[in-house]
């Protein structure tokens, strides 16, 4: 403690209890933030800087990054959010609140005499069952068109409304599906985001090919051009510099003139052989002749239609830059979502399903563990459980209500169930995913398991 | 026929935005919107992009990208609101319950809420009683002139205080930016204890996934619209995280746009707020490390600070004889800082005759020497009713300029080349006038050009090194909201009056000023450097600051960088041995490295 002091004066210093009370504080101040996105029926959050900047958003991670975090702790947090969001791309708001309420389990326990190192020894022994679980509950099966739809919009419906949402899912499933390579890892860079402000359209279409946003380089040039070829190039066509090296401490201005002549000729060569190029290609045909380079506001050009297109573009169309940006963001997540449906070639149920299992397995694992690390098992089993309460509390229902009949169902069936959002009552998990279409990859609660 | 070779302006950090704030306040300042004026004698569409808005407005707005870190925008809108349509804002794709937080607007200080009036179209009025007001501009004609922003600001001669409220850089900005010109990194906070980008290595990681994707965004915009790039200018903070973000951003600027001028200005503050020794001992690495990775990835790379050095000691930062201020002010001296580079940036801004960046990096950084460094005389003192050969005569054998660059000058007339600009100084007061049968007291009297002036009075403090001079006439605007920190000899010329102010009247606001600078590369970089290089390695920085390391920066990667800034400063080893080198010696050694 002395050593801090003598790097920081200013450092405040809390010891043992004191110091955990302050950690879950912050853990448990964030959860209450994050709480009410959680699910279809959570609440939109539109923040509004006191410039007046505007962010629209539900997704746990964009919050994160959007509000100053001074608390270390906390900040810690947001950052685990943002490592699930760099892989999976979604869940960074079930992150948060099962962090969250782990710290708030574990605090029960504490407060009553009990050694964090046995309740983090308790935790361990759970994710490792919670991983076993995980393996046995995962359905895996084709990943048809349908079933990567349904894992689309699972995750689309919590960030867009359901109309919305729908015309993203396809685009979306149809852009990955477009770019996929068997047995290749699926590269979402070949999937280009364009946007588009558009006064009162809001729309997102996905072209099989590219969109530029520039237009022609002259007015005169033809606005639609078909059956052409296409010379894409990345080389300058400007008068720039050459390798002639300095003219700086020239003599006379002919000097100079001389430099500038010799650069000149170097692009007027390079310019003569793309037209070279064009005569040779178009000599016996009339097909046109296209020279994309690298190169006004506000002007596009689209280059659709293309035999085999390697890369496929989504455009985003939308009233102004925050709904752009919002729209973007969902269309990242239901990407990513996608690949790893794809690539991980299993689903879970989702709508609590998942959790609830677990924590049904990890109490009957319980006497299992020696000692008392088993109230770190308990814990961890009731800190799942805030997945299903908090959904049926967003969408207006009694939590513990939900969760009670969620138990039992589950108990009496030996199936998987879900919160059902529309009645507030169990159903059938199974059934879910089959008609309900809530599915996640099962890649993303693995991912918090090995967190 | 001139044609414009564009520059792409990039500024990373909170004390760069400051430089630049300052910076392009001067630009706007000396826009001139009036068609019958003949053009000036800097081009203005070398900095500046016109647009057109969803409205059709037209606009003229930099070519720039700004960098900055969580909640550093206070009053600014990130998006600008020169292209919002004003519409209410819409949540069209959500149907369920929204939830808004908002944050209360922060206080504008005097001078932003004066620059809204005028957006309004309102006009400024005079509180003050002791100046003569004004009267509002009706030509006889019943022609109303056309009010800007520029002939209103100039007009009124007020005093804003703005030494006191100036928190964050937007705080004194006064011209409008495009949207796409502000970019905000949501990984760190501007202010307070979590979440600071403070060393190195934190900031080249975050030129990654999406900020890597929304620079390249913003880079393409501004480019691709460019007939003739020229390069690009740089202003990165060196104290910080920045040094190494900046690092990664000039690397991507040297992969995709090789052959194009990248000038790189490391800026630094005099002091932080708040600093500790440990804060002191991560600027000192952060100096170290962003020297050597900028110069490597630019055309030249120039230290630009008030600080008396770059190591962990303080010392006395520079001082300007006619200039009073406060050192620990960001908005004082990144004032200075700007009006320095408004002059040493001119050869690649002028309408004729320009020479591109490229040339001017080529020139000064031969044999691997990237590193340059800058002095400047700000202003440059001239008596009223004198001419330059006079002012020059009085500076003795001193030469006017003080370092910029923490890099006092050895004065042994040695350099390896260099490129001085004098700015502001009218045509007529460039030569001394010939009266018929009276001896000239001096040789610099008997130059007929200025350009002949200032090189006679160079060379002779440099005698070989390669020289060029350039002079514009046109001077910088000091209009508000550039401080009003001069000394109160000066009139509002800038020049030194002949008799002293009577206490009574009160100084007169200085709205222009001639300023001297000089970029060069001289055996005074190379100590610069070793000193560095020396106080880093005395350091055990696992010892010390292991959290310095933590962050992806491996105790040996220190070393070798460490070790490429030795080799860096044994670039500027002369081994001349004492005797001066002739030019043509000079260029036969350009192949030797």
């Amino acid at each position: 403690m002395a050593a801090v002091k003598a790097l920081n004066p200013k450092a405040e210093v809390a010891r043992a209890q004191a110091a955990l009370a302050v950690n879950i504080s912050a853990a448990r101040g964030l959860q209450d933030v994050l709480k009410s996105n959680l699910g279809p029926k959570g609440t939109m959050k539109m923040l509004v800087s006191g410039a007046g900047d505007i962010k629209l958003t539900k997704d746990g991670n964009v919050l994160l990054h959007e509000m100053q975090i001074q608390h270390p702790t906390a900040s810690l947090i947001a950052k685990v959010a943002t490592a699930q969001d760099d892989i999976t791309g979604d869940g960074t708001t079930s992150n948060v609140l099962i962090i969250g309420e782990l710290l708030k389990q574990a605090d029960l326990y504490i407060s009553e005499g009990l050694h964090p190192r046995i309740i983090a020894e308790g935790f361990e022994a759970a994710k490792d069952k919670a991983l076993q679980v995980l393996e046995d509950v995962k359905v895996t099966r084709e990943m048809g068109r349908e079933t990567l739809i349904s894992v689309a919009r699972t995750s689309l419906r919590t960030k867009v409304h359901a109309e919305l949402a729908d015309l993203l899912t396809e685009a979306v499933v149809d852009a990955v599906l477009a770019i996929k390579k068997p047995n290749e890892p699926i590269d979402l860079f070949m999937v280009e985001i364009m946007e588009m402000k558009h006064k009162t359209e809001s729309d997102t279409q996905l072209i099989r090919g590219l969109v530029l946003d520039h237009g022609a380089r002259h007015p005169d040039m033809k606005k639609r051009v078909e059956d052409a070829y296409i010379l894409t190039c990345n080389v300058s066509l400007e008068y720039e510099k050459t390798e002639v090296n300095s003219g700086f401490f020239y003599k006379s201005a002919d000097e100079r003139e001389k430099l500038v002549k010799a650069e000149r000729k170097f692009i007027e060569e390079r310019v003569q052989k793309i037209i070279a190029l064009k005569n040779k290609v178009c000599a016996d045909n009339n097909k046109a002749f296209v020279v994309i380079n690298q190169k006004g506001e506000e002007k596009y050009t689209f280059i659709e239609k293309c035999g085999n297109p390697r890369s496929v573009t989504l455009l985003v169309k939308g009233p102004n830059k925050h709904t752009l940006t919002q729209i973007k963001d969902a269309v990242r997540d239901g990407l990513r979502a996608v690949k790893n449906a794809i690539e991980d070639g299993s689903v879970v149920a989702g709508a609590g399903a998942f959790e609830v299992a677990v924590a049904d397995a990890l109490v009957k694992h319980k006497p299992k563990v020696k000692g008392r690390a088993q109230l770190g098992v308990q814990a961890f089993a009731d800190a799942l459980l805030v997945i299903p309460k908090v959904l049926a509390q967003n969408s207006g229902y009694d939590p513990q209500e939900t969760l009670v009949k969620l138990q039992t169902e589950f108990k009496e069936s030996g199936q998987l169930i879900g919160v059902d959002l529309s009645t507030g009552t169990a159903q059938d998990a199974v059934w879910n995913w089959q008609h309900m279409k809530i599915i996640f990859p099962a890649f993303l609660p693995l991912q918090h398991g090995n967190r | 026929m001139s044609l414009c070779r564009e520059v792409v302006t990039l500024q990373l950090g909170h004390y760069s935005n400051f430089v630049g704030t300052h910076w392009w306040n001067l630009q706007d300042a000396s826009l001139c919107y009036d068609p019958d004026m003949p053009p000036g004698e800097l081009q203005s569409d070398v900095l500046f992009r016109e647009g057109l808005t969803r409205g059709g407005h037209v606009t003229y707005t930099p070519r720039l990208i700004t960098l900055d870190l969580k909640g550093s925008l206070r009053t600014l809108k990130q998006e600008g609101s020169l292209y919002s349509t004003g519409q209410e804002p819409s949540t069209i794709t959500w149907e369920g319950q929204i939830m808004t937080h908002k944050e209360s607007p922060p206080a504008k200080n005097s001078f932003l809420q004066d620059l809204d009036k005028l957006d309004k179209g309102g006009l400024l009025v005079e509180p003050d009683f002791n100046t003569p007001s004004v009267p509002a501009t009706h030509s006889p004609g019943g022609m109303v002139a056309m009010d800007t922003v520029n002939s209103n600001l100039e007009r009124v001669h007020k005093f804003y205080k703005m030494e006191g409220s100036v928190m964050v850089w937007s705080d004194f900005l006064r011209l409008h930016l495009h949207p796409r010109t502000v970019s905000v990194i949501n990984q760190y906070n501007h202010e307070g204890e979590a979440a600071r980008l403070e060393a190195f290595s934190q900031g080249e990681t975050l030129l990654q996934g999406s900020v890597l994707e929304d620079l390249e965004d913003r880079l393409h915009f501004f480019v691709e619209e460019c007939d003739y790039l020229q390069g690009f200018q740089v202003l990165c903070d060196l104290a910080d995280g920045f040094s190494g973000l900046g690092s990664k951003v000039t690397e991507l600027l040297q992969d995709s746009y090789g052959g194009r001028g990248i000038l790189t200005w490391g800026v630094a503050p005099v002091n932080h707020p708040d600093s500790s020794p440990i804060k002191e001992l991560y600027h000192m690495m952060n100096f170290a490390l962003g020297t050597v990775n900028l110069a490597n990835h630019s055309s030249f790379f120039c230290p630009l600070t008030l600080r008396g050095s770059l190591g962990r000691r303080p010392s006395p930062s520079t001082v300007f004889p006619l200039v009073n201020y406060d050192s620990s002010l960001w908005y004082h001296s990144s004032s200075i800082l700007a009006l320095a580079l408004d002059s040493m940036t001119v050869s690649y801004r002028l309408r004729y005759n320009s020479a591109p960046m490229w040339q001017l990096a080529d020139a000064l950084t031969v044999s691997g020497r990237k590193v340059v460094c800058a002095y400047g005389s700000v202003p440059f003192p001239i008596m009223q009713g004198t001419c330059l050969p006079d002012a020059l005569s009085a500076c003795g054998d001193v030469l006017p300029w003080k370092p910029l660059s923490a890099c006092p000058e050895l004065a042994d007339g040695r350099c390896f080349g260099q490129s001085v600009t004098l700015k502001g100084l009218d045509r007529q007061r460039l030569v001394s006038p010939l009266a018929p049968g009276i001896q000239p007291s001096s040789t610099l009297h008997c130059a007929r050009t200025g350009e002949e002036v200032l090189d006679t009075y160079i060379r002779s403090h440099y005698p070989s090194a390669p020289l060029v001079v350039q002079l514009v006439s046109t001077p910088s605007k000091l209009t508000p909201p550039f401080p009003q920190m001069f000394s109160s000899l000066l009139d509002p010329q800038g020049l030194i009056q002949r008799h002293p102010p009577t206490t009574a009247a009160g100084p007169a606001a200085v709205l222009a000023a001639p300023v001297l600078t000089s970029v060069q590369s001289s055996s005074a970089v190379g100590q610069m450097l070793a000193e560095l290089q020396k106080a880093c390695v005395s350091v055990e920085m696992r010892r010390s600051a292991p959290s310095f390391l933590c962050q992806g920066l491996e105790a040996g990667d220190l070393a070798e960088n460490l070790e490429q800034l030795r080799v860096l400063a044994y670039h500027y080893r002369d081994d001349s041995g004492g005797t001066l080198r002739s030019s043509s010696e000079e260029e036969d050694d350009d192949d030797v490295d």
